[in-house]
């Protein structure tokens, strides 16, 4: 790689060149090329099945991919693995684990703690600030399987946050969240984004992807657009993206 | 030392280097694991005897563990191929590794001496028979510290792991993002229960090593939902269980491993009805005060 070339990878969060992924015989990602720009929040939207979340385990190495590689801040992940944090779409987790809210929050520190260090004072006062900021700081000392599922959601967000990373994937974060957490959950993401962090989340509100988002990469199987909202999230692309006919388009209103 | 006094000390201190990774084992829903686990290390011992004419030898116990170790991660293996399924694979592999071990045993292999009847349920007694000497007086059974060793491996691994146990048990797709090696995690982790099971093996057998392991975290689980609370009680509980267990035995004149299992049996049943009731009582208090407060309300 030419010096320009990586200098100009610098600017971007997060480089995915080429992916291909294919759990069985049939690929669910053919060659997709995404670029992250740093300090904007991208929305990445798509059908069902689109592989979305297969695109952002991918590219995090959770999932290995038949082709191409991805760097983050131009570096491969290894060497940046604590400046990137990830929330899956629905946790995997052990509802029955004896463990509390505040414990599942701590675990975010975990990365950058070694093998023998536990978190002390100053990890707790960071999960209880991430806790306040989704509104699970009463909740802080319940067993974990005792919460709704919208809390529950919001305990992993806390969890994501207390990483503090450069670059969040959040897969779906506000599935299950009323409207009025979303809302201080968004301005949250928004703040973070004033700091200079990144944020990819996974979006499927129509409604809502131009309020959240700058950038949109709609994606299904393919990236069918990526790019500031007003360029990439246009009534044509999201037809392209969800496979729908021109005149059948009556849930696309809202898009100018 | 008094030779019961010893044995007892070996029952106390087996049971505690049992149990207390048997908390994770019960967290991760991996019992059947341990079983097969059990079962895999017999002819490993038996072939280690072949060539170290020792039970208690630590080349022994590590590579029986070791064996123990290949087939269990192997058998997780041929299930992810998914040619088998389910636990399909533990039921075709150790019965048939076992059953090898039976015959090497009754075979008399290497003049092993080892009756059926102790590869089944071990016989502490027998363990706790050589006694080590320091400048000529007795410190207690040379076992004792075979396992007091164990226990020490068991502590140092769960305090340095405790972090990265407990992460990748409850969360293993989060711990693999934050760059934790969940399957090195695991395969220590199985090295370790392996290493057990083969060091308990003398004193508690192939069948019953899994009581030791499984039940005083299983119990400590119905009392407590905090990970810490619940590694005391599971402490606690194997201790006084392995105690009372070996008085049992003692008494009846009967197996100690398996007076210890039968007492772990009763506390676990006992712990099981009694959180029972308690939750009856507490649903009950609530009812009654629900009703007082739409009485006074009205
Ligand atoms: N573990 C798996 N094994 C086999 N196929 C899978 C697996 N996970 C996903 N798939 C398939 O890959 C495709 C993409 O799945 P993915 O989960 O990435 O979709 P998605 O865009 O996140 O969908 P959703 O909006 O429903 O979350 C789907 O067709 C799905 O059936
Ligand atoms: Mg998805």
């Amino acid at each position: 790689m030419t010096s320009a070339s990586a200098r100009r990878d610098g600017e971007f969060a997060c480089v995915a060149r080429n992916l291909s992924v294919a759990y069985r015989a049939e690929p669910v990602l053919r060659n997709v090329d995404l670029f992250v720009p740093r300090g904007v929040v991208m929305g990445v939207v798509g059908p069902n099945g689109a592989g979305k979340s297969t695109l952002i385990k991918a590219m995090l190495g959770l999932v290995k991919p038949l082709t191409g590689r991805t760097e983050f801040f131009g570096l491969p992940l290894a060497r940046v693995r604590q400046r990137v944090g990830y929330m899956p779409q629905s946790a995997t987790v052990d509802w029955d684990f004896p463990t509390t809210v505040q414990d599942v929050v701590l675990m975010g520190t975990y990365g950058s703690l070694g093998w023998l260090r536990r978190p002390g004072r100053a990890e707790r006062a960071r999960a209880m600030a991430a806790m306040e900021q989704t509104g699970i700081a009463d909740l802080a000392s319940r067993q974990i399987g005792e919460l709704s599922g919208g809390q529950r959601q919001r305990v992993f967000l806390a969890r994501t946050l207390v990483q503090s990373p450069d670059l969040y994937f959040m897969d779906e974060p506000f599935q299950g969240v009323d409207a009025k957490s979303q809302q201080a959950i968004v301005a949250v993401l928004h703040a973070l984004r004033e700091q200079g962090k990144t944020v990819v989340i996974v979006h499927h509100d129509l409604v809502t992807v131009r309020e959240y988002c700058d950038h949109v990469t709609l994606l299904n199987q393919r990236v069918v657009s990526s790019g500031p909202a007003a360029e990439s999230f246009t009534k044509e692309n999201i037809r392209t993206a969800y496979d729908v006919a021109a005149d059948d388009d009556s849930f696309l209103e809202f898009v100018s | 030392m008094n030779f019961v006094l010893g044995t007892a000390l070996l029952a106390v201190v087996t049971a505690l280097a049992c149990a207390l990774p048997g908390t994770f084992i019960v967290l991760r829903k991996n019992s059947m694991l341990v079983d097969a686990i059990s079962h895999a290390v017999l002819p490993g011992i038996v072939v280690g005897y072949f060539f170290t004419q020792d039970l208690e030898s630590p080349l022994l116990i590590v590579g029986a563990a070791l064996a123990g170790l290949v087939v269990a991660v192997g058998s997780e293996w041929l299930g992810r191929t998914g040619l088998l399924t389910g636990d399909a694979p533990q039921g075709l592999v150790f019965p048939a590794l076992f059953s090898a071990g039976v015959i090497l045993v009754t075979a008399k292999f290497a003049n092993v001496h080892l009756d059926t009847h102790a590869v089944l349920v071990g016989d502490l007694n027998l363990a706790a028979w050589e006694q080590l000497t320091v400048g000529g007086v007795s410190i207690g059974p040379t076992y004792l510290y075979v396992m007091l060793a164990v226990l020490a491996l068991n502590c140092a691994f769960l305090g340095a792991g405790y972090s990265r146990l407990k992460v990748t048990t409850f969360d293993p797709q989060f711990a693999g993002s934050l760059g934790i090696r969940v399957g090195l995690v695991n395969t220590a982790f199985m090295f370790v229960v392996s290493l057990t099971v083969t060091a308990a093996f003398h004193a508690a057998g192939a069948i019953l090593v899994i009581a030791l392991m499984i039940v005083p975290p299983a119990t400590a689980y119905l009392l407590s939902r905090r990970l810490p609370v619940l590694f005391a009680l599971t402490a606690v509980i194997a201790a006084g269980g392995a105690l009372a267990g070996f008085w049992i035995a003692y008494e009846l004149d009967a197996a100690t491993s398996a007076g210890m299992a039968v007492f772990y049996g009763l506390v676990f049943v006992v712990g099981y009805l009694g959180t029972r009731i308690e939750q009856r009582r507490r649903h009950r208090l609530h009812a009654v005060r629900a009703v007082s407060t739409a009485q006074s309300a009205s």
